[in-house]
């Protein structure tokens, strides 16, 4: 066996989806440069620092959706679980309750409709796409219910000004070591997923239900158990970006987090990830979300319309699926 | 870890099944002992699969007992009856396409350091296995690269890893070529030699005699005997299965070869059909025989205009047609029962009706494209009536239907047209002997009618009992042509494997 002479490079390009990964970060290069080109803003020290803020938020909402992607699943209520952790933070807050009780009631609330998600589809085997969409409505009507169908007041008001700050600077404006905490939150939390994903038995199973679902459950693998897993991530991480919402506006938005289940699918669609199940590792999604983020930010900086950068996306994230498509095609057409 | 031989180490009694509507298994026994290989034999819905499904804690039963080396069992999960020792091989693939050859043998019961995945160590392991049963492949590969015979041998090899006394094999040898079936048989012999206990579901009926023991037969949910094989004749067997005595197994009938109908001429279609020429004639049945991955499939593929030609003439009675698409060949009256038919034949959520109706539809609608119902209802009247389709009415889930009911149906859609040449691809891959003969009958009655039909099959047998006249192909190639009656299995088998290097050889 040649294995331990074998090439590190061509080691890693052995990892199943490191492909599509690294042609998101090519992808990545290219539009950073030819926005620099054409403002040279975009390479300013400051802008990166936003980018990476900005970015993050992505990064976790793609992660959470990858996860369930990974499974051949959708969360659509993705969005609306961040509307509602935002909604449940800023309200307990505004109200004077305690940040560290405001978080754990935020939490547990998404991941309630977590547990409900993976029941529906795991268990009684509704289509995902059904099941969320049912939930996504929920999740945003406590969102609208909590504080009586208003926006709250600032939590400031609530909690105190230096509560408030801290609450604020942890999850978005204080920098450590020179970099937003949000860009470091998002860091730690991909680091552990990407770890759970790849090198666990649960991330082993995620793989296999998404590859066949079948085969998965007759090789004993607890089917709804995994399901559910993946759907709480999701709603993990859909609640820590409710919270950095809330952290950056200082109150709560009943509209927070509106199609971020969206941007989700995007950031990891870019990056590999199929939306069919079974393949994409999470640097894709890192990668994803990043492209996603520059382009925005890019965009922005020339003075593009947000009508130009939607449309622009649009079409980018069309691409990227086409060019899987096709690139596998030729593969299996090679192959016969 | 030698057993003692001749012990009960399965007993199934009384066990019955209801799924909605059908009572799939009903007050059925079942013995296995240990150090023998015991064939379950049956048609298609015969309760078979899902008998094993019990025993390997697929489903649950309604009503009986189960014991497992003399253990009385309760419902159990497949992951508990795998821990019992009781290991499956499904009919269908189920593998997970994305993951590697040893993701998937460890699926379930992966070793672990800790929390995290010890990849080397099963893919050690992995790779263990696979020598042991000879098998050539790197557990990094991933399943869906692998061609399909190469994926059943993983999926074997997966059971045999987990060290497994019992061993169910439902139609093992379904997609393997006969090299890798020598191989299986030879793992199969081994393992009865340490006193496993086997149960091997097949339909080719003429592969059990190398390995078999005996034979517990069923029908229509319901045990019928077992015996041992030795003291059966094939007619018995087959009589049991059917209920009935079979007269002809491959029915034949001689019609007068008539004129030239259609004709291949230098088609060439990447690696696997190269420099193809043949013609079919009036009253016969071209047989094409060839191992597995000849290169048959991928012809009728080209001349049915789903992968395309490099080059090459297509004739039909005696002008030219151009196929760059199926329609193109449907239109010009070519029609090609494909190999899967669940995958390319049928729309399984569909019913009869619609199936037959979809590639008609311009025969049935009118001119604003409204689908006038009487005339479908008369075209599939007259198709369920011509082909012997058994259903209760046309709105049936094409899904729903046994095995040999779908095959008629993707004939019966065809049918409906005037069609000049039928292609049958596999037509009775996985059918009963019963279906398979009403399926012959259906050939013949074309033939007898004058079109001109193709039969490709990789059962020499049905090849040579029912065509008139049998084209051997392989790798690509036609390496030789012989009429049906006379030729030998020996004959054919020559011809099969005549690999380029022997061709350039002789030359």
């Amino acid at each position: 066996m040649n294995q331990t002479k074998q090439n590190p490079l061509k080691k890693i390009l052995a990892i199943r989806g490191m492909g599509g990964a690294l042609t998101a970060f090519a992808g990545l290069i290219i539009i950073y440069i030819v926005f620099g080109i054409i403002n040279p803003t975009v390479y300013s020290g400051q802008n990166i620092m936003n980018l990476l803020r900005s970015m993050s938020k992505y990064l976790l909402i793609g992660i959470g959706q990858s996860y369930v992607l990974i499974t051949g699943n959708i969360d659509l209520s993705i969005g609306s679980m961040v509307g509602m952790s935002a909604m449940i933070s800023a309200t307990m807050m505004a109200g004077g309750v305690s940040p560290f009780i405001a978080i754990l009631v935020a939490l547990l609330s998404c991941l309630a409709i977590g547990v409900m998600n993976g029941f529906m589809v795991g268990k009684f085997k509704l289509p995902p796409f059904i099941a969320t969409l049912g939930t996504m409505f929920v999740a945003r009507g406590v969102a609208y219910m909590v504080n009586g169908n208003r926006n709250t007041e600032a939590i400031s008001s609530g909690i105190g000004k230096e509560a408030a700050d801290g609450f604020q600077n942890f999850f978005y404006y204080g920098k450590t070591l020179g970099v937003y905490n949000t860009f470091w939150i998002a860091m730690v939390l991909f680091a552990v997923f990407f770890f759970l994903l790849s090198k666990t038995r649960t991330g082993r199973h995620i793989y296999a239900i998404g590859s066949n679902v079948e085969a998965a459950k007759l090789s004993g693998v607890n089917v709804v158990a995994t399901t559910t897993k993946t759907y709480l991530v999701s709603a993990f991480c859909a609640c820590v970006v409710g919270l950095i919402l809330c952290g950056q506006a200082n109150m709560g938005n009943m509209e927070a987090g509106n199609m971020y289940e969206m941007y989700g699918v995007a950031a990891g669609v870019i990056g590999g990830v199929s939306p069919l199940g079974g393949t994409g590792i999470l640097l894709g999604t890192l990668a994803g979300s990043a492209v996603w983020q520059t382009l925005e930010n890019g965009l922005n900086m020339i003075g593009a319309q947000v009508g130009i950068q939607r449309l622009v996306i649009g079409i980018i994230v069309v691409c990227a699926v086409m060019l899987d498509v096709v690139f596998r095609r030729g593969v299996v057409k090679k192959k016969k | 870890m030698v057993n003692k031989m001749n012990e009960t180490i399965v007993l199934l009694d009384h066990i019955s099944k209801s799924f909605p509507g059908v009572k799939a298994l009903d007050d059925v026994h079942f013995e296995l002992r240990s150090g023998e290989v015991m064939a379950l034999l049956g048609e298609n819905g015969a309760g078979k699969s899902t008998l094993m499904k019990i025993l390997s804690g697929v489903y649950t039963r309604d009503e009986g007992t189960m014991q497992i080396f003399g253990k009385e069992c309760g419902n159990l999960t497949p992951k508990q009856a795998q821990e019992m020792g009781v290991a499956i091989i499904h009919q269908e693939l189920n593998m997970c396409r994305h993951l590697s050859i040893a993701e998937n043998m460890f699926l379930g019961r992966e070793k672990r350091k800790g929390i995290i995945l010890s990849d080397q160590e099963m893919e050690r392991e992995a790779k263990a296995v696979l020598d042991e049963l000879k098998i050539d492949l790197d557990p990094k590969q991933v399943v869906g690269d692998l061609p399909v015979s190469k994926q059943q041998m993983v999926e074997i090899a997966k059971a045999l890893s987990f060290q497994a006394k019992v061993l169910i094999m439902d139609e093992p040898t379904s997609a393997l070529t006969s090299k890798e079936i020598d191989d299986l048989f030879r793992i199969i012999k081994d393992l009865r030699s340490k006193g496993c206990g086997i149960v091997y579901i097949s339909h080719r009926l003429e592969e059990l005699q190398h390995i078999v023991d005996r034979v517990t037969i069923m029908r229509d949910g319901q045990y019928i005997t077992a015996m041992n094989f030795k003291d059966a004749t094939m007619d018995e067997i087959i009589a049991h299965m059917v209920g009935r005595e079979i007269k002809e197994k491959f029915p034949h009938v001689e019609c007068k070869k008539g004129k030239k109908i259609f004709e291949v001429k230098n088609l060439n279609a990447g690696r696997m059909v190269r420099d193809i020429n043949f013609s079919l004639y009036e009253g016969e049945i071209v047989g094409f025989a060839g191992l597995m991955g000849a290169g048959r499939t991928e012809t009728t593929r080209a001349i049915f205009g789903i992968d395309p030609k490099d080059g090459g003439e297509i004739i039909l009675d005696g002008n030219q047609v151009t196929i760059r698409k199926p329609e193109d060949a449907t239109k010009a009256g070519i029609v090609l029962a494909p190999e899967d038919r669940k995958k390319d034949g049928l729309c399984t959520k569909l019913s009869i009706r619609h199936n037959i109706a979809l590639p008609n539809l311009d025969l049935i609608c009118d001119k604003l494209g409204v689908v006038r119902t009487k005339k479908e209802e008369e075209m599939c009247a007259e198709a369920v009536q011509n082909l012997k389709i058994k259903t209760p009415n046309v709105d049936v889930l094409a899904g729903n239907l046994s095995g040999g009911n779908q095959q008629k149906v993707v004939v019966g859609k065809w049918l409906a047209r005037n069609s000049r040449v039928v292609i049958f691809d596999e037509p009775t891959r996985g059918i009963d002997v019963a279906a398979k003969v009403e399926i012959y009958h259906l050939m013949n009655n074309l033939k007898k009618s004058g079109i001109a039909v193709m039969f490709v099959s990789s059962e020499m047998p049905e090849v040579m009992g029912i065509a008139d006249r049998i084209i051997v192909m392989c790798d690509g190639r036609i390496t030789g042509e012989l009429a049906a009656k006379g030729a030998t299995q020996n004959e054919i088998l020559t011809m099969a494997t005549q690999f380029e290097k022997k061709i350039a050889a002789k030359a």
